[in-house]
């Protein structure tokens, strides 16, 4: 699936996440701004990474500006911004949960 | 909890409220032009209703934040809300490349909710979030790892006048490269596209000038809005200081750029200021050379003077003051301009 448009989800507040996903060209490309990026930045992109996966996303250049969210909140949030990303927010795919 | 509300300036009462609030925490200036600008404000009040934090929206850009940290759950926590709202307001419009404006002291707080530094001087940085950044503007740019003396020049060319073109070659003779940056703003009687292929084409015979946009980054509403707005001698300072820092931090370093070119500027204001910052920012990292103006006859050549005799329709000195592409575009365009110019398109500012 391509991407149609830019989107973000989430917020910048304590426990939350926001992600920003944008068409891309080369695969995966992360840019994670975290305080636990050593301790859990791997972990993060690999939430995010089974989210887009899930969506047969090939490219995507995503922003991730990330307050110490949780797993499901990462997927959460994740879920969100693909669903806006593909314009598919009126028919979200209840499989990828 | 705190909660945000939409503030509406346009109530006496409100913008009193966080003009107030704004001017305890530091910041001053109300000038109309800055305030009208504004978009979207939004305040963040605490649980007995006070007002703890505000931040507008303009354009694609962030500025009037200011947040109390008084009784605050956690330091910070007030801040990121706020900036999440806004990032999330200007998201929603679909600008997803967003700047601000801020004081020195705030960098590493937009920093820590993912923002980029672009450039910064005593009294004020710049930063971006989002893209195309700065990053894919550079990357997007030809380079000449080879040239040892490279060149940088600014100009918006409304239009591009004997005078650009001295100063061009000039820089071109003196140079291994030019790189000659066109301010992208759309508000000058010459549109941007215009102006952009007036500059290739007057250009085309010098093989080691590069013709490129200047975007957000080189005298745009983003880094230099006095160009375009009137505004007093100590804004127009602090901004060309900080459009000037952007080119010196950024622009520079990945070019390879060596010496900024300018013109003498005997006739406007606002650009002598600018230039006087260029050359307190710049140097002596980067060169500033300052070419006299070119005249014909008595006259300086000035692009300035051109748009008034296109308003006159009097084409015949035109000649001595523009290169003949130039001077082919206005004499199969004069109509168009000249409608530009009746139906209000002020042509005595840059």
């Amino acid at each position: 699936m391509e991407i149609k448009q830019t989107a973000m989800a989430g917020t910048l507040e304590s426990s939350d996440i926001q992600i920003i996903l944008r068409a891309g060209t080369n695969g995966y490309e992360f840019e994670l701004e975290s305080d636990v990026a050593k301790q859990f930045g791997d972990q993060i992109k690999a939430t995010i990474t089974n989210v887009l996966q899930a969506y047969a996303i090939e490219n995507a250049q995503i922003s991730v500006v990330d307050k110490g969210a949780l797993d499901l909140v990462i997927k959460a949030r994740a879920l969100t911004a693909v669903q806006r990303a593909l314009a598919i927010v009126d028919t979200p795919n209840w499989e990828v949960m | 909890m705190d909660t945000i509300c939409d503030l509406y300036l346009s109530d006496k009462h409100t913008q009193q409220q966080w003009q107030s609030f704004l001017t305890d925490r530091g910041i001053t200036n109300f000038n109309p032009q800055e305030v009208t600008t504004i978009d979207q404000t939004i305040g963040l009040y605490n649980a007995e209703h006070q007002l703890v934090g505000t931040g507008s929206i303009a354009n694609n850009i962030i500025k009037f934040v200011a947040v109390c940290d008084q009784d605050a759950p956690t330091k910070g926590a007030r801040f990121n809300q706020l900036i999440s709202e806004l990032t999330n307001r200007l998201g929603a419009q679909g600008i997803f490349h967003q700047f601000v404006f801020t004081k020195p002291a705030y960098i590493p707080s937009f920093q820590y909710v993912g923002f980029q530094l672009l450039g910064s001087t005593e009294q004020g940085a710049i930063l971006e979030k989002g893209v195309p950044n700065i990053k894919d503007y550079l990357a997007a740019i030809p380079k000449f790892p080879a040239a040892k003396k490279v060149a940088g020049i600014v100009l918006n060319a409304n239009p591009f006048t004997n005078g650009h073109r001295y100063l061009v070659a000039e820089a071109a003779k003196q140079n291994d490269v030019v790189y000659v940056f066109v301010v992208n703003a759309d508000v000058s009687l010459f549109s941007t596209a215009e102006r952009f292929q007036l500059v290739r084409e007057g250009t085309r015979d010098l093989a080691n000038v590069v013709v490129v946009n200047g975007q957000d980054y080189l005298v745009s509403f983003v880094s230099f809005p006095a160009y375009f707005i009137k505004d007093n001698d100590a804004i127009i300072r602090y901004q060309t200081e900080l459009d000037a820092s952007i080119f010196k931090q950024q622009i520079t370093p990945v070019l390879g750029i060596t010496t900024r070119y300018l013109g003498s500027e005997p006739l406007s204001h606002t650009t002598a200021l600018y230039n006087a910052s260029l050359e307190r920012i710049l140097t002596p990292s980067v060169a500033v050379k300052i070419l006299p103006r070119l005249t014909a006859g008595a006259q300086v050549i000035s692009a300035s003077y051109v748009r008034q005799l296109i308003k006159a329709g009097t084409l015949a000195d035109l000649a001595a003051l523009v290169p003949p592409t130039t001077l082919a575009f206005i004499q199969n365009n004069l109509l168009t301009l000249q409608t530009r110019i009746s139906k209000g398109q002020n042509i005595n500012g840059n």
